[in-house]
Parts: structure tokens; sequence; C-alpha cells
């Protein structure tokens, strides 16, 4: 247990048909780090995540897990898992469900305490069917942490929850992050990976596009945000100015990505009537905007 | 097997009574309009009519309520358990199992229900060693259809699982001699009889009131169809937990 490297996967791809959901990847993941693994729909997290655990098999490449294959870690009940949705049986009660899992591993904690962890001591005796998709995930999560797992997986784990329970969630979290365990979670909540991960690796098209902290992220972006009103408002003509990676229309606002924020400024004050003109540095979304844009890097290069 | 995911499978089939109930009242229905008004010294297949009729009931009560593991296990391969299962380290066999265990538990309250009916209402008369032999007999007489039940859980989709054990169930009670017995059947029907399991549970069941005692040969095709499909069903709950 006091081998540095949690998750390593060397080289890993997957092809499912003509789509190539995971198309290289290498992440080594160390004992005690909680990485957001961020990227848009169809990134190919979650395929990710399935290999990472043994659930899919990749077509190239190595994974390990504890240095072992993930069947042997999971076997040794060394990872809890959250997945996406379902996985769960709806005519079970909360307690039975969690008396199970415990049950099923060497040395689980009381299932009271994986109750109140995940803050749902009052539905012990609840049956699946009726919670709400937010109840069901704190369910699922008091099932990721009862077998006291060194590495914690979660899958987009706030899906589906509102503003409240995604706060109360990661409260949770954190309190399982504080007692120095490794944690992976996917997310495309860019919020999420801000607040909560000390590493972030953000995928696109199958592949690791940036991986590092937020900060580092943040500050491979070099470009301004302008927000300006402009009535009347030449789009195509702003968005061939150069140094626009974007613009983004909100009725007569304007919302412009520029890697040369001056220059468009510039021309917005002596071509057009703009008004009330903002200009912000970067943040995460927009170096996620703009790394995925391939505006900021080339290929596949590291920030880490 | 693992005894935490039996007991936790028990707890669930006690709440869900709808299927047990469902697999002792439908037996115990056809034992009553069929059986009730046979005359006392009917026989039929060298034993008395009422208890043959009686112990095809419970044939297929037991069966019924043995294959009803195939829509549970079809509803969780849906849902993603099996998934969630494969993420903890419960083996795999033991799962199956536990299933097949849950399946032979399952199979008794309608062999009982049957028998006791048959016992107090029906005036049918055997010796406590009678009782008890066709009891365990027609008890390992599910087991081929504990099998079954897994592979039509693993084929099965959730929608159409409930019609798929229901016409499975009816077609192999109906051709196999449960519903009717298979000594009146044409001979056609007879040699379409001898290649369901039915039959053979049947038959083995029955001869446990004979005075010849257990049918040791029907006892054998009653296993070697468990072996077959309890084979099958390996086969495709292989296939169906292989890593993609």
């Amino acid at each position: 247990m006091t081998t540095t490297t949690a998750v390593s996967l060397m080289g890993v791809t997957k092809k499912y048909g003509a789509v190539q959901a995971v198309a290289g990847v290498d992440l080594s993941i160390r004992a005690g780090e909680v990485v957001a693994l961020l990227g848009p729909n169809g990134a190919g997290k979650s395929t990710t995540i399935e290999m990472l655990l043994g659930l899919v098999r990749p077509d190239q490449g190595s994974v390990q897990v504890y240095g072992g294959s993930p069947e042997e870690a999971i076997a040794k009940g060394q990872v809890g898992v959250m997945l996406q949705s379902g996985g769960i049986i709806e005519d079970a009660k909360v307690g039975e469900l969690l008396n199970l899992v415990a049950g099923l591993h060497s040395k689980p904690m009381p299932v009271q305490e994986a109750l109140d962890r995940a803050g749902i001591a009052d539905l012990s005796g609840r049956t699946m069917k009726g919670l709400s998709g937010g109840q069901k995930q704190r369910v699922r999560f008091a099932m990721a942490i009862i077998p006291q797992p060194d590495l914690i997986v979660l899958d987009e784990p706030t899906t589906g929850m509102d503003v409240e329970s995604r706060r109360d969630f990661w409260a949770s979290m954190h309190a399982e992050t504080a007692r120095g365990r490794t944690v992976l979670f996917a997310t495309h909540y860019l919020e999420e990976a801000d607040s909560y991960a000390d590493r972030v690796v953000l995928m696109r098209n199958g592949k690791i596009v940036a991986d590092g902290t937020a900060a580092q992220i943040k500050a491979s972006v070099s470009g301004r945000r302008i927000r300006a009103t402009v009535p009347g408002a030449n789009v195509t003509a702003l968005a061939a100015l150069p140094g626009v990676r974007t613009v983004e229309t909100r009725g007569d606002v304007l919302l412009l990505q520029c890697a040369d924020s001056d220059n468009t400024l510039r021309y917005l004050l002596s071509n057009t009537p703009a008004h009330d003109i903002e200009v912000t540095s970067a943040d995460l979304e927009d170096a996620v905007l703009a790394i995925s844009d391939g505006s900021a890097f080339q290929g596949e290069e590291s920030l880490a | 097997m693992n005894r935490n995911y039996l007991m936790f499978d028990i707890r669930r089939t006690l709440r869900n009574k709808r299927v047990l109930i469902f697999a002792i009242l439908m037996p115990l229905v056809l034992f009553a309009v069929f059986g009730l008004n046979i005359p006392k010294d009917a026989t039929e297949g060298g034993i008395s009519a009422i208890a043959y009729v009686m112990v095809s009931m419970a044939m297929f009560g037991s069966m019924s309520a043995a294959m009803s593991s195939g829509g549970v296990i079809a509803a969780e391969r849906d849902g993603g358990w099996n998934r969630t299962l494969r993420l903890t380290p419960l083996k795999p066999q033991a799962y199956v199992i536990s299933k097949v265990i849950l399946s032979l538990l399952v199979a008794v309250p309608p062999l009982l229900v049957v028998f006791v009916f048959g016992m107090t209402v029906g005036d049918v008369h055997l010796s406590a060693g009678q009782w008890i032999t066709v009891a365990l007999v027609s008890w390992l007489g599910a087991l081929p259809f504990a099998a079954l039940g897994l592979v039509i859980g693993y084929v099965a989709k959730p929608d159409s699982v409930q019609p798929i054990t229901g016409l499975a169930t009816m077609l192999i009670a109906a051709f196999g001699g449960l519903w009717f017995p298979v000594e009146q059947m044409p001979s056609a029907m007879k040699h379409i009889a001898q290649l369901t399991p039915a039959y053979w549970t049947g038959l083995t069941s029955r001869s446990a009131l004979t005075a010849g005692g257990v049918d040791t040969q029907a006892l054998l095709v009653v296993l070697g169809w468990t072996v077959v499909l309890g084979f099958i069903a390996l086969r495709r709950f292989r296939a169906d937990t292989a890593r993609a």
C-alpha cells in the first residue's frame, strides 16, 4: 500500500466501431492526489474510467492500479467506485444495499458511518425507487466509500443534482479527500474541477490536451475576454478580426475571446457604437475553450 | 455462494410477493378445478389420479417459481447492477450460485402449499415416507428450471423477459404433461413431451408414489437437463460479464 503510484495508464486506446473513443492516453496518478478529468461529452472520459476499472479492455496500452491489474485492486477492495447512473437495485432499501456492499468487502466501515458521511442517515429504511436523483447519488457515494478504499473513482458524480445538493455532495467528498484518499472524478462542470481538484486533466476527442493545476491551465491562456454592448454589430466582421477566437451574442451584448484584446478594443471603439465595455482575464472556462479550440496548444502538448 | 448476497436477495423476494403468490395460486386453482372432481378410485400412470394431478400441479408451481429469477436477472442487468458487482470483490460464480439457491428456495412454497392442499382438501393418502420422498424429488425437479431461469435472464431484455418466461413455462408445462396426463396424449404428443424437461421431472416425482420407487433413469435425465441448461447459463453469464 506504500506504492506511490495509484493509477497508471500507458498508451491506452479504445475504438467503438468507427469511433475512436480514446486515442492514446498516458496518465499517472500519485497516491493522495485529487484529480479532475474534465472534458465535454464524448471526450472519452467515461471510456477512460471504464478501462481504468477493468470494465472495458483497451485495444492497446496498459492499465495498472496500485501496481496490478484493475481486477486485482478491486478484488482487494482498494477501489471505491461511483458510476454515473444505474448500478443500483431499485426495489432494495438503502440500508440493505449498503449492508450488502459492506458484506462483500473485508474491511468496511460501519454502515451507519457511511450513511452519516454521505448525509443520508435518515434514508436508511427507504426504498431506492422512491428517492430523488440527488439522493440516489448520495447512496452511490456511500456505496463507494463504505469499503474504505484507497482510491475513489467517480464518474460525473453530481449529474442531475441541484445546486444545493452539489454543494453538500462536495462537502462530503472534501471530507474524504482530507482523509488522504486518492480521488479521480470525471466532470464537465468547470467550477467543480476548479474548486475541488489538485490537478485538472483536460480531455478532448479521446486525448489529454492539458494536464496541470487549475491555475496552470488558466495561466496558459494569455487572452482576454471582452464584453461590450454593440447595437447592430457585424458579427462576421468581428469574428474575422485577427486574434478573435470566438464571438458570442446575447442580444446587443457581445462576448469576444481575444488573443489580442488591445487591437480588438481599438477596432470596437473606432468602428462600432460599442459601449459598456469590460475586459477580463481568462478564467478556467476560457482556458478550456481556448485549449479545446486548439488555439492555445498545439496537439497534445502538456502543461505539467 | 455469498451468504450476504443470498440474504439480500431473499429479503427482496419476500418483499416482491407477487411472483411467489402467483406461482402458488396458479397450480392451486388448477388443482382445485381439475383435480377435486376426480373419482377417488380413478388411477393414472399407476398411481391414484388425484395424486397424479397433485404432483403435476406442485411441479408446475415450483417450476414457475424457480424460473422467475430470469425476470429479476434481466432487470438487474438492465439497471447496470452487474457492473456494480464487478466493481466489488464478489466472485461472479458466487453470484450465480446465490441465484440458483434462491430459485431452489422459492420453489419450496408452491410445492408445500399444493401438497398440503392435496393432503387436506384433496384427501390424498400417502405414507409419511412417500410424502417426504415425493417432496424431495419434486424439489430436485426445480433444478433444471432454476438453470433455465438463469439462461432466460441472460438472454432476454427486461421488457420481454416476463412474456418469454410465461410462455416458456406454459409450453413446457403443457407439452411436458403437467397440465394433461402424458398417458392420455396421442403418440405424437408423447414423443414431443419427452423432449421437455417437465416430462422427466413429472415422471420422477410421480415415480416416488409407485411401488417401484423413484425412477432413477428419469432422475438422471432431470440431472442431465440441469447440467446442459446450467452449462448454457454459465456460457451466457460469461459472455455477459466479459469485458467489452
